[in-house]
């Protein structure tokens, strides 16, 4: 006779500290957001946008990928989180279908202008100090090469080899201020 | 947050300096700030390389732009100056069409058997018929910047000319036995990338078929030793090397372009006869080649009226020009004409006129020519009465010269209504269109097909044009060069049109990839992009993008400088209150309305502007920090010269199609006729004092002739420093006493000649990387005393001190000029 299978209470979950939950971000409601640009400005980043518009007949349309580059374009470096905030998280096969045109770019644009946590220069340079292990000024290049593969908005290997491109000295270390003045110079 | 997964993990760990572990979080927001920094700089980047393209891109159809249009103005000229006016006379020449054929008698014009070949000469010396290699040695010998000898240039172009002849318009070529077919796009000179090709790829054989997209010459400084290398293969493996005719294969875009003065330069003795033995070549060239019945390769395109079915039936070689219209098939044409020559200007004129008048299927088109030409007189739009009345005068002119048995032909001339006439005059108009077409269409996005009138000839087509003619011709792939593209191919038409394209450097050092492609049995193409890299080694993509960017900014800050009184004006008219200043939205819709290149110029104004006030510009302030050191002279008036030399382009064609036996000289009278020329052209009055004193402050060689290059020299903007080290090598070659008085112009001199080329700008400020120098310096035996002016010129800017005098040392040396 097969003994009755008691049913047991489950062992009560081990305590754990709740996850905090990320903080539920309201959804990007373009219409919320009030445009303050100057006229001057609008005008540049009509030119911009003109730029990267690939419509056949100008139609002063870009692609949803292509938001987040004009938007670094003009000036701001908004993570890809933030971006695809504003884009209201599209799908990934979205990115690259749809498309939005000059009105619907500027309240995003405005909204990441807004942002505060813009980051300085300072900001970028404490960044890097994180990994200056020496406390010297330096960084190892194979480390930050593989922080920047591996954590965060991870980037493409392509991509990590076009930012460190001659930045490492003969001992594979980067000098990180001057490293951010390049970056941040273009 | 984020895309990111975060493994919370030792292997992620970091420590500081003093071992304690770093939390995770903090290392997280490093690197998140990092790659969004990192994001950034990327997107500026693109941005920057965007409108850098944008740049080249517009300054390149401009250019070829004014020469349609500067041809379609001579085409008017000859139509409507009286036939013995001395500038129609000037430029007759080249709208004399091509004789019909008689080998014999041009193979005793291009006889090359009296030309001897000096011992010292070490070049390749070839015998027919060529074999693999003897092909193989040209291209090495090429490699190492040798020139091969005139005398074995013009007998493989004979022999070259004889196996076009037999070629039908429509290569087909077939992969059977699973060979795969390597196809290449346009070369435009850039002898480098063929040699990257072959290096990648092997060279031509048996096993190794190649097909060439068109486009060989022009711009590039090593068109002939690419003509001669694809021409030496053609002829040692003619079932398995394919040339297809681009639309630089015109004697008429050559003169432009750069190809006719580098035969002109490289063969003094001899490059008349050889420039025009290529231009009986080029006529001959097929059209397009298929393979497998089932890809087209053709160098431009094709358009709504594309038949491959007409194609393959047309005298291909009656169209010398693709810019000139056909002469017309007369029945009764003999030989026995006084004055053959009028009377063929009499047909073409007829022929051109034809086309304006009589209702064409073509409209847009033909609208088009037509707008181009009102551009210059008022008195073009005739009625059809003033036409037949025109025609009739000038039939009677000619009639009173030829004999009665011609009055017949000479009747259908003043009555257009026969419709066999008309008819001839529609079958060789709509072989024309068909060719045209072939040679410079580009592909659009949207369907339809309109006339390209950025280009002056071909059209733009569409999606929907391209879907009819696959289909109607059972084919699957159009597979076309013709444009420039960054990563050397690009697809388009949902991947029915494929544009391929072989030059890489094309607009500047780094600015673009070349491609070749491969297609074996299945014809699925396979790409193999590359970079020729003697001058980028080492640099990488944002370091190409700098430069790129940096030489295109260059040349649109010269084009700004150039159009100073037209721009200032426009400036004047918007700032009426005379304050200096104009806001930044009227300053870039006044430099479009002046230039016309459409490109973004708020996005470009803080590298053309170097400062504003309350967001105005102070626009005098701003011409002076363009300012570049202008070529002067104290007589003749800055605006004039900043005319002269923003058009020096055309005016360096109009003086190569008046030196009409191509010695690179005229006469001040024909100099003076030129410049008339010009200023009707332009609309604009250069004076006779003002020619005079061109006259008299060019350095002629004192002989009553004006050198053309010398000439043109003059008509640089130089730049201070430029100008400097230019003094001092001229001064380092006066003090100098070994050298012996050359008696030619000594073009190895400061001269950065801006190459007749897509960037009218000089070299890039750089000097580009020592293997240029050293080529350049040494320069074999081979080649004439007094080197091109087109070889790089970075001779004074990358050569150190020391070199520049073993280099006066080295131009010495005298050879019998080829």
């Amino acid at each position: 006779m097969a003994p009755k299978k008691k049913e047991e209470p489950k062992p009560a979950a081990a305590p754990k500290p709740p996850e905090p939950e990320p903080p539920k971000e309201p959804e990007f409601n373009p219409a919320e957001v009030k445009l303050e640009f100057t006229a001057e400005q609008i005008e540049d980043f009509k030119d911009a946008f003109q730029l990267f518009d690939r419509t056949p007949t100008n139609e002063m349309k870009i692609t949803y990928a292509q938001c987040g580059d004009l938007i670094r374009a003009l000036g701001q470096n908004p993570t890809n989180a933030e971006v695809m905030h504003v884009l209201g998280k599209p799908k990934a096969e979205d990115m690259n279908v749809k498309m939005l045109d000059f009105d619907q770019f500027l309240p995003m644009h405005q909204h990441i202008c807004k942002a505060k946590d813009r980051g300085t220069f300072e900001d970028f340079v404490e960044g890097l100090r994180v990994f200056d292990k020496e406390g010297n000024g330096t960084v190892m290049g194979a480390e930050l090469r593989h922080v920047l593969a591996t954590l965060g908005e991870k980037m493409k290997e392509d991509e990590v080899e076009q930012l460190m491109a001659g930045q490492e000295d003969a001992n594979g270390c980067i000098n990180y201020e001057a490293f951010v003045k390049h970056i941040m110079a273009g | 947050m984020g895309c990111g997964v975060t493994k919370n993990s030792e292997f992620n760990r970091k420590f500081d300096k003093d071992g304690n572990a770093i939390p995770a979080a903090i290392t997280m927001k490093a690197a998140v700030l990092i790659q969004r920094w990192y994001r950034q700089y990327a997107a500026r980047m693109e941005m920057r390389r965007r409108y850098t393209w944008n740049i080249f891109q517009s300054m390149e159809y401009a250019d070829l732009q004014d020469q349609i249009k500067l041809y379609n103005f001579l085409g008017y000229l000859m139509d409507n100056f009286t036939p013995s006016s001395s500038e129609r006379n000037l430029i007759s020449h080249i709208f004399r069409d091509n004789e019909v054929c008689r080998d014999a008698e041009w193979e005793r014009y291009f006889n090359y058997t009296n030309i001897d070949v000096p011992e010292i000469y070490s070049g390749p010396r070839l015998t027919f018929p060529l074999d693999m290699d003897q092909a193989a040695d040209l291209v090495e010998a090429f490699k190492n910047k040798q020139q091969l000898h005139s005398r074995y240039v013009l007998q493989l172009l004979l022999e070259t000319w004889k196996l076009l002849r037999v070629l039908p318009n429509i290569n087909r070529v077939s992969t059977c036995h699973s060979k795969e077919i390597t196809i290449c796009g346009d070369l435009h000179g850039q002898l480098e990338d063929l040699l990257l090709i072959f290096y990648k790829n092997g060279m031509p054989s048996l096993e190794k078929p190649y097909v060439f997209n068109g486009d060989y010459v022009d711009r590039g400084k090593d068109s002939i030793e690419i003509l001669l290398i694809l021409f030496a293969f053609l002829l040692v493996f003619p079932g398995d090397v394919y040339l297809n005719r681009g639309n630089h294969e015109d004697h008429i875009i050559n003169l432009r372009y750069g190809f006719t003065k580098e035969v002109l330069n490289k063969y003094k003795l001899h490059g008349k006869r050889i420039l025009k033995l290529l231009q009986k070549i080029f006529s001959w060239l097929p059209l397009v080649t298929v393979i497998d019945q089932r890809v087209l390769i053709v160098h431009g395109g094709i358009s709504d009226t594309t038949d491959l079915a007409l194609i393959a039936r047309i005298d291909r070689h009656r169209y010398v020009s693709a810019l000139r219209p056909p002469k017309r098939k007369t029945p009764s044409r003999t030989n026995v004409y006084a004055d053959s020559e009028r009377y063929d200007e009499m047909i073409i004129c007829k022929n051109r006129r034809g086309s304006l008048t009589f209702p064409k299927p073509f409209g847009a088109r033909e609208s088009f020519q037509r707008r181009s030409l009102q551009d210059f007189s008022s008195t073009v739009a005739r009625t059809l009465e003033e036409e037949f009345e025109v025609r009739r005068r000038q039939a009677e002119f000619s009639m009173s010269r030829f004999s009665k048995s011609h009055r017949s032909l000479s009747s259908t001339l003043s009555s257009d209504s026969e419709p066999e006439s008309s008819e001839l005059i529609d079958t060789g108009n709509d072989e024309w269109k068909q060719i045209l077409d072939l040679l410079w269409s580009d592909p659009m996005p949207q369907d339809g097909c309109i006339p390209n009138e950025v280009r002056g000839g071909g059209c733009y087509w569409g999606p929907d044009v391209t879907e009819d003619f696959l289909n109607r011709h059972n084919l699957q792939l159009i597979i076309r060069s013709h444009e420039c593209k960054q990563d050397g191919y690009e697809f388009c038409h949902n991947r029915k049109v494929l544009t391929l394209f072989s030059a890489s450097n094309y607009y500047e050092v780094g600015s673009n990839r070349g491609a070749f492609v491969r297609l074996g049995p299945d014809l699925v193409p396979y790409f193999f992009p590359y970079q020729a890299t003697s001058m980028t080694r080492g640099l990488s993509f944002p370091q190409n993008v700098k430069r790129t960017e940096h030489t295109a900014l260059k040349v649109l800050r010269e084009q700004l400088f150039v159009h100073k009184s037209d721009l200032l004006r426009a400036f004047q008219e918007i700032d009426k209150e005379n304050t200096g200043l104009i806001c930044l939205n009227d300053w870039a819709s006044a430099i479009e309305r002046v230039l016309h290149l459409d490109l973004p110029w708020r996005v470009l104004h803080p590298q053309l502007v170097s400062s504003t006030t309350e967001g105005k510009l102070d626009y005098q302030g701003w011409f002076r920090d363009l300012a570049l050191k202008k070529p002067s002279s104290e007589h003749i008036e800055q605006t004039m010269l900043e005319t002269l030399y923003r058009h020096r382009s055309t005016l360096e064609t109009i003086f190569r199609i008046v030196d009409t036996d191509n010695s690179g000289l005229i006469t001040f009278e024909d100099f003076r006729q030129t410049l008339k020329l010009l200023s009707a052209y332009l609309k604009k009055e250069i004076s006779d004092e003002v020619i005079n004193e061109l006259v008299i402050s060019t350095d002629t060689n004192n002989d009553g002739s004006i050198d053309i290059d010398e000439f043109m020299e003059a008509f640089r903007l130089v730049d201070k420093s430029r100008l400097k080290r230019g003094k001092s090598l001229l001064k380092l070659m006066q003090d100098n006493e070994s050298l012996p008085q050359v008696t030619e112009t000594p073009q190895i001199v400061y001269s950065t000649a801006p190459q007749t080329s897509h960037c009218p700008a000089s070299q890039p400020a750089d000097p580009p990387a020592s293997n240029t120098t050293d080529s350049a310096c040494l320069q074999t035996a081979n080649t004439p005393a007094s080197q091109t002016a087109d070889s790089p010129g970075s001779l004074t800017e990358g050569c150190p001190a020391s070199q520049m005098e073993d280099l006066c040392h080295i131009t010495v040396v005298v050879v019998p000029p080829q």
